[in-house]
């Protein structure tokens, strides 16, 4: 078990989301750095969908009475475990009492946590996932809080291995979206041609961006179905990314959209950060996802 | 640049395949749905569009598009969708907008009401919350804008219009449409299957209580 002691700036239970209840008005939700908990979960032996914890930008205090393995993953916070810093990147064996501690995020937004066995919280609707907005899922649906006694489950056999790092990327790759067409050509052009910032209005719903405004002329679009990644342009012209926790519809004008290899990256662009664009064919969006799958394999160097 | 082109196919993301489909979106939507084609996660139906998911990497199931190009056949659904529901809600007409709604209308308070109980709503998609369904059928005099600014706080179980649509409020959370009542139906339950209450292609009656 993992007793809370301080709680960070926003801890949640997070496997790799519910998928298949976009019809029901329910988005996806999930680890926003699938990659991160990937590994995170590897190194400590669990399966990859096990529930971890995802820590945004300041992270907890935490006690393992029974003792634990655990492995961090994404940003650097910083980890102490019992007041001696350790690595990221590999499993750490924490002792029975043992405290580990968490602080601010570096070197990207949100860290991950993986423990041996993983977070035994209860599934709804097939995931542990944590829904914030919505009020389910995770940890009573809500983030954790100083008294929280999480469950693990059976630890697995780890494999001991190290994370040759991923760095962050502040260009990603996107695809033209379903109403591009609708676009001015100077829109198009200022989309990839300029930086675009993530202003403070950003949560794992959706990132609103600001940088050079982009005018759509098209026709009216009903609500239409709407993805991770998808790029929204409101009437004031400044874009909005949406997250895994984002709407299942949306009314505006979809210009591009980000490509699903790229989405990880975007779970790591906090407020501030600044973000480049660049247009892809559907195919290079294809094989993106397949070095994807590539890089989640050969990322981690095992030592055995 | 990218070309403004528009591709015979429309992606939303690398995995998302954008079905424009018009009044016939919900027939497709059920059949798709219930057809569980492999490499499809999932269909997500919307005001006459749809979207197909795909697992990510996948390429477009050959049969999906033989499908899209042939259209929805006339008939049954396939046995896998489920069969359309009727659902009767009973609702409080003790909106703050009904007033509002009622003179921009042109109608008194009580006409509104007679006129909401009188007519069948029709489930086009769901969004915005979970559990919230968007609901088609308003008659014309009922198609309003938004309201101007919208609330911070609307409470759950609140009956609103706007935009075309009528919808209630599964949880409570900021809102834009005009409230004309309450209910106090379960309009979501992660634990029941399916989740919501209202489901794309079910109809809809409102009762006054």
């Amino acid at each position: 078990m993992i007793d809370v002691v301080r709680a960070g700036l926003q801890d949640l239970v997070m496997d790799l989301g519910r998928p298949g209840f976009r019809a029901q008005g329910v988005p996806e939700c999930g680890a926003a750095d699938r990659s991160a908990l990937i590994w995170a979960n590897r190194l400590v032996g669990n399966a990859d969908n096990a529930s971890g914890l995802e820590l945004l930008l300041r992270g907890p205090t935490l006690r393992f009475p029974l003792g634990g393995r655990v492995a961090l993953a994404g940003a650097d916070m910083g980890a102490r475990i019992n007041g001696v810093g350790v690595e990221r990147g590999r499993e750490q064996a924490v002792p029975a009492g043992g405290l580990l501690e968490l602080r601010q995020a570096s070197a990207g937004l949100r860290g991950y946590l993986a423990v041996a066995g993983g977070i035994d919280a209860m599934p709804v609707m097939g995931s542990c996932a944590t829904f914030l907005a919505g009020g389910f899922g995770g940890w009573k649906g809500r983030a954790l809080k100083a008294g929280d006694r999480l469950p693990l489950g059976r630890p697995g056999r780890g494999r001991k291995g190290r994370l040759s790092c991923a760095a962050c990327a502040s260009a990603l790759r996107v695809l033209p979206g379903p109403q591009l067409a609708g676009f001015s050509d100077a829109a198009l052009k200022a989309l990839t041609a300029s930086e675009y910032r993530v202003s403070a209005d950003a949560n794992r719903q959706g990132l609103r961006l600001s940088g050079a405004r982009l005018d759509y002329t098209g026709g009216q679009t009903g609500s239409q179905a709407v993805l991770p990644g998808a790029i929204q342009v409101p009437p004031d012209g400044q874009p909005i990314v949406l997250g895994w926790d984002g709407p299942v519809t949306g009314g505006y004008p979809v210009i591009a959209a980000i490509v699903a290899a790229d989405l990880p990256h975007l779970g790591q662009l906090g407020p501030g950060d600044g973000l480049r664009l660049s247009f892809v064919s559907l195919d290079e969006a294809r094989n993106a996802w397949r070095r994807l799958q590539q890089n989640l394999d050969e990322a981690i160097l095992w030592e055995d | 640049m990218v070309s403004r082109e528009t591709p015979p196919l429309r992606w939303m993301t690398d995995r998302g395949l954008c079905v424009v489909a018009g009044a016939g979106s919900l027939d497709l939507y059920r059949l798709l749905a219930g057809m569980c084609l492999p490499g499809v996660m999932e269909v997500v139906p919307a005001d006459g569009s749809l979207l197909v998911v795909l697992e990510p990497g996948a390429a477009v199931p050959e049969k999906l598009l033989e499908l899209l190009a042939r259209g929805v056949p006339d008939g049954p659904p396939p046995s896998g969708a489920a069969p359309a529901r009727l659902h009767r809600l009973p609702v409080r007409f003790d909106g703050e907008d009904l007033l509002e709604v009622a003179g921009r209308s042109g109608h008194t308070p009580e006409e509104v009401i007679g006129l909401l109980c009188s007519i069948e709503l029709r489930v086009g998609f769901l969004g915005f919350q979970p559990g919230f369904a968007y609901l088609w059928g308003l008659p014309a005099e009922l198609h309003l804008p938004r309201r101007a600014s919208p609330r911070k706080r609307v409470p759950a179980g609140s009956l609103a219009l706007a935009g075309g649509y009528c919808g209630v409020y599964p949880s409570a959370g900021p809102g834009g449409w005009h409230v004309l009542g309450s209910t106090r139906a379960c309009l979501f339950d992660p634990e029941a299957r399916p989740p919501a209450l209202l489901q794309p292609g079910d109809s809809v009656r409102l009762d006054a209580a």
